[in-house]
């Protein structure tokens, strides 16, 4: 009798936190197949051509705002964005601040360095870190390593896009090359994925509502653009935000589209840092950068 | 052993008073009467400050794998005639950006920066679509099409009633 009322408790609590697993959400349908790939844009937007190598933009385009988008707005990243703005001076502080850091060579290390080197450490990231044991940013592990000699480098803060903005400067030119074709990344740019076509918010907005459904629609006059190809110029100075990370800008995609924003390095901006990273693998790194 | 199940039991259905909260990894002040916060980066500092943003936003479910929060599901609308709706007051709705911003997605007559998302609205009154199917649109679209882009506006209670009865008066006026 007593075995019988544990079971049945049992079985009632199973099947409460079952329900409890399945909460209805608006998924923006049918969740697409993206190639992890920056030219899966062919199938996408069709601009990739356009924008495919920032040497040669074509300034007619750039000069035209009916045409500018087909550039993936690529002209406002260097060498076509030949000006100099706060992501230069941003650069700056990052590189003192790295210098002051790795005095002993401890914060290369932990940020993933081989034998002391940097060259081409943005293009991998985010990565699976073994010691951390899950995904993480080039920010988060930024904000982790700098933490571990007793500093507070905010994932999102100024301080830390900057030495993020000059880890990235190391790699400029190199093809973002993040490998999401098996373990820990696969599962993160599945969830990724997924997260793009969920819908949230009190307008009920996926992200893929717009940059998936509707690229090269005008929104309030601004014409929607591809996913693909849109991490490797981060972290970004914007002209009326200042420097921006790739998870501060999400924050603010959500508050644009009235969603309730997460904090910088939660799992579900990761798990979108990774989608969105795979959707430039092979495109280049190219800082310091700028967005209206 | 009993008291484990028996709390096992108490926890999961607690769960749904838990789902009913917020995520723990929202950016949020729980205190405060605008919770929403949004971030601002200063220039020259490892920290980021935080302010008050301009509408509350945590009502509804966010991007976090931790929000248990179901989307409202699609809505039958409850009108009835008359519409008693005002055009004039529905076109204020419709251009400005904190209630219908209908402009955003829509073309309408006489406005700058129109979007080409939805459908255009040029001359709708020639369509001569009933007032109870322009509302249950406005009111909540997932009826009609389960995967429109367009936000429900009644269901999810972003406009009122009478906001959206000035809107269809709006819309059915457009020659």
């Amino acid at each position: 009798m007593k075995i019988r009322i544990i079971l049945l408790f049992t079985l009632c609590a199973g099947l409460a936190c079952a329900q409890e697993n399945a909460v209805y959400r608006d998924m923006d349908l049918p969740v697409e197949q993206y190639e992890p790939h920056v030219r899966g844009d062919m199938t996408l937007s069709k601009t990739y051509p356009y924008w495919k190598d920032r040497n040669k933009l074509d300034w007619r385009l750039a000069g035209n705002p009916e045409e500018n988008w087909k550039l993936n707005w690529k002209f406002m990243d260097p060498p076509f964005n030949n000006t100099v703005h706060g992501g230069h001076f941003a650069l700056d502080r990052g590189e003192s601040l790295y210098k002051s850091l790795n005095r002993d060579g401890r914060f290369a290390a932990c940020l993933g360095a081989t034998s002391g080197r940097l060259k081409g450490l943005r293009t991998r990231y985010p990565m699976y870190r073994k010691d951390l044991r899950r995904v993480a940013g080039l920010e988060a592990v930024i904000e982790h390593c700098a933490s571990a000699q007793g500093e507070v480098l905010q994932h999102g803060s100024y301080d830390n896009s900057a030495v993020s903005l000059y880890l990235a400067s190391l790699s400029q030119g190199m093809p973002m090359r993040i490998d999401v074709s098996k373990g820990p990344m696969r599962e993160a740019f599945e969830r990724g994925r997924q997260l793009f076509h969920t819908k949230a918010g009190r307008l009920n907005f996926a992200c893929s509502s717009c940059h998936t459904r509707n690229v090269g629609q005008l929104v309030r006059g601004s014409h929607i653009t591809t996913p693909y190809g849109d991490v490797a110029h981060y972290p970004v100075y914007r002209t009326q935000y200042r420097l921006q990370s790739l998870h501060l800008r999400m924050m603010e995609c959500n508050l644009d589209a009235g969603v309730q924003p997460l904090m910088p390095g939660s799992q579900s901006y990761t798990d979108l840092e990774v989608f969105l990273s795979a959707l430039s693998n092979g495109y280049t790194v190219s800082v310091p950068a700028e967005r209206n | 052993m009993r008291s484990i199940g028996v709390a096992a039991w108490a926890f999961c259905l607690a769960m749904p008073g838990l789902a009913a909260g917020l995520p723990e990894d929202a950016a949020l002040d729980r205190s405060a009467d605008i919770k929403t916060l949004v971030p601002r980066v200063v220039v020259n500092s490892g920290r980021l400050e935080w302010e008050p943003h301009k509408r509350d936003l945590s009502a509804w479910p966010t991007l976090s794998h931790l929000d248990r929060r179901a989307t409202i599901r699609p809505q039958q609308a409850a009108y009835s005639a008359p519409l008693n709706g005002d055009a004039a007051r529905g076109r204020a709705i419709a251009m400005d950006p904190a209630r219908g911003n209908c402009i955003a997605c829509h073309t309408l007559p006489g406005e700058d920066w129109p979007g080409s998302v939805g459908h255009l609205l040029l001359g709708y009154k020639r369509q001569g679509h009933a007032d109870a199917y322009v509302y249950q649109q406005i009111y909540d679209r997932r009826v009609l099409n389960p995967n429109t882009v367009m936000p429900p506006f009644g269901a999810f209670g972003v406009l009122s009633d009478q906001d959206i009865r000035d809107l269809v008066a709006y819309v059915q006026s457009l020659d």
